[in-house]
């Protein structure tokens, strides 16, 4: 009989495990990534993602809760909380409460933490940078030259053998100064391209934004440094809006349609009335 | 619109060339965008919020000039009606690169909550003679710069802004439905019954921009998504694409981009001849095609295929 | 003598009351028109969805209905005006029936496009942000005008009977039509003033109803004319709407003369002189929209552009073949064939021939307005299969079929209140040609 429930035993809490295997199982593990973002030497942000990979594809997770924290992850280095987009992304601007751990040293590390949901455990994911700044700079002749520095201790020295993009400021994306995609710095930290693009309408002095980037770093992060160039094309811009057109808004129809129209339906609408008043004259001479 | 005067505007210019080492961006100007004729895009909301910076500073900026833009406020109807000033929105898509994934039309009808069955963007097999090449073209609204649409509107529900963009207002839209007999792109569908939509969408406030929610009633099509320019960001369709159809930018800029990549626009167009839609109708579409040169997928009409098997 | 027949003459063109044939009559008008809002309920309450108009056929029957009721209306200005201003003195019987139709018509046009909104609530909107750039707002513009002085155009023929009706209190049978009749014309006293001012007005009406009615069937067909479409983008869609209008609008008359006459016993006013002149009328006008028809079709299919062939295809052989012959036989081969011949030209067959005018005709202005929605430039893709075809759903056919018989219920009611035939003219007439 021992021998029997041993086996009887051992029986069930193999089931048990295997249940608690499957249910565990069920949840799918959340990867959560970190970016950091330096906007033009002056804004910060963090851009988290969070995606998992579902039946063999990678998938975008929405609606996680996310906590960012720098350095460790307490609750005196919380920077704020985010929830995933569609996209599963979710942003967070660096808050001026970072300011202490961000000073301490020249590589700081931030951290990810998601909440636990339904369908996910929780996560974690954490990003170490080094602080490190492009200094662009233009020459004759639409010449750029970025320098790449990084801060070690307290000395900013050059960065070699980092890929850099340059490219014009539009609205939705960058526009590469040239059919070159990325420029190496050299020893000295200096990236240089020429600027290939003749005739790019600016503003309407001819003005550019000229962005020096670094995208994707391991070490750096994403960095970015602007400059406004007179390089650009005045911009001469032609509109329909506000003419008299057919398509135009109401109150805006062409001269000779008004006219014509008017004019037709005055005459129209007069002899109407004219008639009318006859039919009161025909009353009148009734009535006496 | 021209009531910036040139003396804060060169400030503005000056402090940015110094690299922008000075903290108090809070003046009222947009210090990421230079001056007036690529003309604000954000007005200044006033809310500031404070920030540390790469020096390890604490600034403060304007909500409405961070950029990835966290969120921003509905514009009125006159300005939805206006457009933004200084911009012609235009949009290519690339032929050769269309596999009929549809994603684009299943972001579009997502994000727009559009009746089921309707599409605002349809991708058609197109082949249009024995021995010319089949190809899918996904079609959305041309925003025509000559539109037969607007012309035949009675009450100014759909009208053309400055940018470039045909929008429609639901709230004016009588459903007369003119706009849809005088459209040759077929690209205008009508919400025959009501929507009945999850109240969150139901109960948005509605703005042309947005287009959503839609009305019963009333007529709607692709509005190239004008609350996303607004914040500088890409269309719906454009960045679900795969496989990089769509491009869409500003004209007056001369780029268009999908995302990942970025042409110069005039270039792009000459160098790859691409064609507009009907052009001998003289609607002017502001939706340019590049031919399916050197496709990148051969042509499978799965739909037809399976058409065939039940007949 | 004299004074006998115009006795005689009042007695039998007052407006008689319903018989058992006119109350069965008027009970199943009255049915379909109670179905019609019935249906028009439901498709309030649910949206338009309850037709069977989609994305492609985004217009239906409604708009159809409404450019039958449109043509349909233009016949007051072809026989009060046109007949009338050439001295066609035949006519004059005529003029009322004809001038309460184009009423009637244009009425139930401006009724069953609303019923096509699908936002009616919003109706205002045409007037207070209204573009003067859009052919609905012209149409608007005309139908209104049309309206009115087709109104004034009944109104003042009208004044000389009213007193006559007054004059005969007992006879009309209902105490509040004494009252709408005093209201109407309690002024009119038959003086040589108010003679001349009359006839000055009929005259100035007459002048001015052919422009504007020309106006409203072209703006109407420019609802058409101004889209892109295979079988609308034609140059000839005015003269070919106009034409159709005035054939289906004589058609119209020709059956309510024989209805009036027969219901009403009027063979002495309305004679078989009448019918023969009208037959030979409506043989023109079918002559003309058959030309019109010709330039039509038969030109683009000598070109069978790309976009058109499938529509045209589509009418001569295909899908829509059925229909088209029906409607282009009976419109204009088989009433041309039946008025041609004298003896065709009798009552009887007249008013056969003017009834498959207008049945033709209805199914004319569905050809205009269904096919060529379902022949778009882009193949149709991406859209239930539903719409993909067009047939009326139930509560389409009882709207179109309710504003049909709201049409004939005004004209129905209207000659129960007034005479139908112009009492005074028809004993100024017949006076006149006693003296010559």
């Amino acid at each position: 009989m021992n021998k029997h429930s041993k086996i009887f035993f051992t029986a069930i809490l193999l089931q048990l495990l295997a249940i608690t295997a499957f249910s565990q199982a069920e949840k799918n593990d959340l990867s959560l990534s970190i970016s950091y973002f330096n906007s033009n030497n002056h804004i910060q942000y963090l851009v988290a993602h969070a995606k998992s990979k579902i039946d063999g594809k990678f998938q975008m997770i929405p609606n996680i809760n996310l906590s960012f924290y720098i350095g460790t992850e307490d609750a005196a280095n919380l920077l704020g909380k985010a929830v995933s987009n569609d996209k599963g992304d979710a942003l967070l601007f660096i808050p001026p409460n970072a300011k202490d751990e961000w000073k301490k040293a020249a590589k700081v590390s931030f951290v990810i933490v998601s909440q636990k949901t339904k369908a996910f455990d929780e996560a974690k994911g954490n990003v170490d940078i080094t602080k490190a700044k492009i200094q662009i700079d233009t020459l004759a002749d639409k010449k750029i030259t970025a320098t790449l520095l990084e801060l070690k201790d307290t000395i900013w020295t050059p960065v070699k053998a980092v890929d850099m993009k340059f490219a014009i400021k539009r609205l939705d994306a960058d526009l590469n100064v040239a059919e070159t995609p990325t420029y190496a710095t050299d020893s000295l930290g200096v990236a240089s391209a020429d600027f290939k693009r003749d005739s790019l309408p600016g503003d309407s002095k001819g003005n550019l934004i000229l962005i020096a980037k670094v995208e994707d770093n391991d070490t750096y992060g994403n960095l970015s440094s602007e400059k406004i160039v007179p390089w650009g094309k005045p911009i001469t811009y032609y509109t329909e809006f506000g003419k008299r057109t057919l398509f135009a808004r109401r109150g805006k129809s062409p001269i000779w349609l008004e006219l014509l129209a008017y004019s037709i339906v005055l005459a129209v609408w007069g002899v109407l009335i004219y008639l009318i008043g006859q039919i009161k004259k025909m009353k009148k001479l009734g009535l006496n | 619109m021209k009531t910036n005067d040139t003396s804060r505007r060169e400030f503005i210019s000056a402090t940015l060339l110094a690299g922008l080492a000075v903290t108090g961006c809070s003046s009222g100007k947009n210090p990421f965008e230079p001056d007036a004729a690529t003309i604000e895009t954000v007005k200044p909301s006033g809310e500031m919020i404070k920030l540390l910076s790469v020096d390890g500073e604490v600034i403060e900026v304007d909500k409405a000039f961070l950029k990835p833009v966290p969120s921003l406020p509905q514009v009125s109807n006159e300005l939805a009606r206006q457009g933004i000033p200084g911009k012609k929105f235009v949009m290519v898509i690339d032929l050769s690169r269309c596999k009929s994934l549809k994603k684009c039309q299943s972001a579009c009808n997502h994000m727009h909550s559009i009746h089921p069955g309707q599409n605002w963007i349809k991708v058609y097999p197109q082949h249009e003679a024995e021995h010319t090449a089949p190809y899918w073209q996904p079609t959305t609204c041309m925003h025509c710069d000559e539109p037969p649409c607007v012309k035949v509107c009675p009450v100014d529900a759909t009208f053309k802004r400055q940018d470039g963009i045909v929008l429609i207002d639901s709230d004016r839209c009588i459903g007369c439905r003119f706009c849809m007999a005088a459209c040759p792109y077929s690209t205008r569908v009508f919400n025959w019954e009501d929507l009945d939509l999850p109240k969150e969408i139901a109960d948005k406030p509605y703005s042309c921009e947005t287009s959503v929610p839609q009305k019963k009633g009333t007529v709607g099509k692709c509005d190239f998504c004008p609350d996303m320019a607004r914040k500088g960001e890409l269309p719906h369709c454009v960045s679900a694409c795969p496989n990089g159809v769509f491009m869409f930018g500003d004209m007056n800029e001369d780029v268009v981009t999908n995302g990942s990549e970025t042409f110069r626009f005039s270039d792009l167009v000459r160098d790859k001849a691409g064609y507009r839609l009907m052009e001998d109708l003289g609607t002017k579409p502001s939706v340019y095609y590049l031919p399916p040169v050197n496709r990148n997928f051969p042509f499978e009409n799965k739909e037809e295929k399976e058409e065939n098997k039940k007949s | 003598m004299e004074s006998l027949a115009k006795e005689q003459i009042i007695k039998d063109l007052l407006p008689q009351k319903f018989g058992k044939a006119g109350k069965i009559w008027v009970g199943i008008l009255l049915a379909f028109c109670t179905l019609g809002v019935i249906a028009y309920i439901l498709q309030l309450k649910n949206g338009l969805v309850v037709t069977a108009m989609r994305d492609y056929v985004s217009w239906g029957i409604y708009i159809s209905n409404f450019v039958f009721f449109v043509a349909i209306s233009l016949v007051g200005s072809l026989i009060t005006a046109v007949l009338r201003l050439t001295q066609a003195k035949w006519s004059t019987p005529l003029t009322r029936i004809a001038e309460i139709i184009a009423v009637s018509a244009i009425t139930f046009a401006s009724i069953i496009i609303v019923v096509d909104m699908g936002r009616p609530d919003r109706f205002y909107n045409l007037f207070i942000h209204g573009r003067l750039q859009s052919p609905i707002v012209w149409d608007v513009i005309v139908i209104t005008t049309y309206f009115f002085v087709s109104i004034l155009l009944l109104y003042f023929p009208l004044l000389p009977d009213m007193s006559i009706m007054m004059q005969r209190k007992d006879q009309t049978g209902m105490l509040w039509l004494n009252k709408l009749y005093a209201y109407l014309g309690k002024f009119w006293k038959n003086t040589a003033a108010q003679i001349h001012i009359s006839e000055k007005a009929i005259n100035i009406l007459s002048i001015t109803i052919i422009p504007v009615a020309f106006a409203i069937h072209t703006v109407t067909s420019w609802l058409f004319a101004t889209t892109y479409r295979p079988g609308w983008d034609s140059t000839n869609f005015g003269a070919y709407f106009i034409s159709g209008a005035f054939l289906v609008g004589a058609g119209a008359v020709v059956v309510a003369m024989f209805v009036f006459r027969k219901a009403y016993h009027l063979e002495n006013y309305i004679k078989d002189d009448h019918f023969d002149k009208m037959g030979k009328v409506l043989v023109l006008l079918a002559l003309l929209y058959l030309y019109f028809n010709v330039n039509e079709f038969l030109v683009p299919a000598f070109k069978m552009k790309k976009s058109e062939e499938e529509h045209l295809m589509g009418l001569f052989t295909g899908e829509f073949a059925y229909v088209f012959w029906f409607a282009i036989s009976t419109a204009m081969l088989i009433p041309i064939f039946i008025l041609i011949q004298k003896k065709g030209r009798k009552p009887l067959p007249a008013f056969i021939a003017g009834l498959l005018v207008v049945i033709g005709s209805w199914f004319k202005r569905y050809l205009i307005v269904t096919p060529t929605l379902l022949h778009p430039f882009l193949p149709m893709h991406d859209v239930p299969e539903s719409y993909k075809h067009y047939f009326p759903t139930w509560q389409e056919w009882a709207i179109a079929m309710g504003s049909l018989a709201g049409a004939l219920l005004v004209v129905t009611f209207f000659a129960r209140i007034f005479p139908i035939i112009p009492i005074q003219e028809t004993i100024t007439e017949i006076e006149e040609h006693e003296q010559a």
